[in-house]
């Protein structure tokens, strides 16, 4: 096996390319996922449909389909997203759908009983939710919400097939010279695992800073 | 004794399998020829699953003119070599430029076709073959299909040489041809004909503004050392059929087409036409070839019939 340190920089450029697309795409995920999960639980009928749709259609479609589509297709109705842009709107539409489902589940999972005590002592709806739901659903989904930033620094990978050179696409080009596909992958495997690594250690981290004694294992009890 | 006898019944029985299994390769004669099709204009497949194109139109051509019967076996274009290296097939005829790299590991027949690179770009662009290659565009993009001449002389000669230009790379070349009419790129670097065809779909937006000579030549491929002689007898077949391989002065070698020759004709029956006109001139064709063999009415009566 021959590994080559001239790979390293222009690896490490697609590294900053595959940083920034799963940062933008999780910032879009939370925000997506935060609206969807609170239309499905507390929305009528009107809003909580179409939010259930929404997340059926883009937790039941694949991934790759739904950035071929943004980016081969949306142009189809006059829109021309750059690569870049496209691979953001697709990644982050996607984990927006699982990351409401995620927040839904920690959502119900904060004992209803609360939720009136808050009314009986006259705040609104919207007000309990601020300040009585969300702040301990967003701890308890903390777990399997690193799950899926885990995923999505993975899954970041398929955007080389929209000509973007993240580090997945860096690779291709490297092993496309010089045939060494298994040693340059072994290296591209290399970078993802210690990404991976590194943003594993800081949500546990977070995880226990923000924790609520007892909390947490309730939520682990169900 | 007996064993004797039985070693000299085992030797003799042998020699008897060998030669009638070498009698009845001489007697067949039939080629078995591994292409990757589709690949148009060079290798096409009709609704009805019959296969054409130029490629495998002119070695069924050269079949004739040699005296071998061909038979086409559709494989993936990575696994021909293989194929051809261990036999499953005896010809490889699939648009192989020929490098030093393969010639290293199968042989070869003279060169039947020159390709190079052409660049296509939007006909509303403004831009010329210089200034869309050179980066000053609006995009300052350049496309490519992922491992071919054209990536490879994206990379090296204009990046390599310190253009400022972006080269995308893409898995397939009618992406990169979309990419392009979508105006998310100046200009898509690609085989001549594969880009004439890319035109022939887009014919109000798309242009040819040039071509860039890397000079890759097209050849037949046939196992290392040439096991069954067909190189020496194909290189003739083509050559009576009006190619000729002639040797320019620096080393270069030109390919010289008689005019009308059936391989004039069929340079000019493929090389232009939309697929589906090509299918249609060779549905009605066909029959000159694969029935009456007769290379000249089929390759003169293919031109006739896309000129129409």
């Amino acid at each position: 096996m021959v590994f080559d340190l001239a790979w390293l920089p222009k690896l490490s450029q697609g590294l900053v390319l595959t940083l920034q697309i799963t940062t933008a795409c999780i910032a879009m995920g939370i925000v997506l996922g935060i609206l969807l999960a609170l239309g499905r639980v507390y929305g009528n009928r009107l809003i909580s449909t179409p939010c259930s749709i929404y997340i059926q259609i883009f937790r039941g479609t694949p991934l790759l389909v739904q950035l071929l589509m943004v980016y081969y297709g949306l142009p189809s109705w006059g829109i021309y997203p750059s690569a870049f842009i496209s691979g953001i709107l697709a990644l982050g539409l996607n984990t927006g759908a699982y990351q409401a489902e995620y927040l839904r589940g920690a959502i119900q999972a904060v004992n209803p009983g609360q939720l009136m005590a808050a009314r009986a002592i006259g705040m609104t709806l919207p007000q309990a939710i601020r300040y009585i739901v969300l702040p301990q659903a967003f701890r308890i989904v903390i777990p399997s919400w690193s799950n899926e930033l885990i995923l999505m620094v993975k899954y970041s990978s398929i955007v080389f097939s929209i000509t973007l050179l993240d580090l997945m696409g860096v690779g291709r080009r490297i092993a496309m010279r010089n045939f060494r596909y298994f040693e340059v992958f072994i290296v591209v495997a290399l970078f993802y695992l210690a990404l991976i690594f590194i943003i594993s250690q800081l949500l546990r981290l977070l995880e226990q800073r923000v924790r609520i004694p007892g909390l947490g294992e309730q939520a682990e009890q169900r | 004794m007996k064993i004797h006898r039985a070693i000299t019944g085992i030797v003799v029985l042998t020699m008897m399998v060998l030669v009638a299994t070498g009698a009845l390769t001489l007697a067949q004669d039939k080629y078995i020829v591994a292409s990757d099709i589709p690949w148009a204009p060079f290798e096409m497949v009709t609704s009805n699953g019959e296969f054409f194109g130029f490629d495998l139109d002119a070695i069924r051509m050269i079949a004739i003119v040699a005296g071998f019967e061909v038979e086409i076996l559709n494989t993936g274009f990575d696994v021909i070599i293989q194929n051809v290296i261990t036999g499953k097939a005896d010809l490889g005829v699939s648009g192989f430029g020929i490098t030093a790299e393969r010639a290293k590991t199968i042989d070869y027949s003279d060169p039947y076709y020159l390709s190079n690179q052409a660049v296509v770009i939007r006909k509303d662009s403004g831009l010329n073959i210089i200034t869309a290659m050179a980066g000053l565009g609006p995009r300052q993009a350049i496309g490519a299909q992922n491992g071919t001449t054209g990536f490879y002389f994206l990379e090296d000669e204009l990046q390599g040489a310190g253009l400022d230009i972006e080269v995308k790379g893409y898995e397939f070349y009618p992406t990169a041809i979309l990419d392009l009419v979508r105006g998310r790129l100046d200009a898509v670097l690609q085989d001549e004909p594969a880009s004439q065809s890319s035109i022939s779909a887009y014919p109000d937006l798309l242009m040819i503004a040039g071509i860039v000579n890397t000079y890759e030549y097209f050849g037949f491929l046939v196992a290392p050392g040439d096991p069954q002689g067909l190189l020496p007898r194909i290189n003739d077949a083509v050559s009576e059929l009006g190619l000729k391989v002639v040797e320019a002065p620096g080393g270069a070698q030109m390919l010289v087409v008689t005019p009308g020759s059936p391989w004039d004709n069929l340079l000019k029956a493929y090389f232009g036409p939309t697929n589906d006109e090509l299918e249609a001139a060779w549905l009605s064709c066909k029959d000159l070839l694969l029935v009456d063999k007769d290379v000249d009415a089929f390759a003169k009566a293919m031109a006739d019939e896309v000129a129409n």
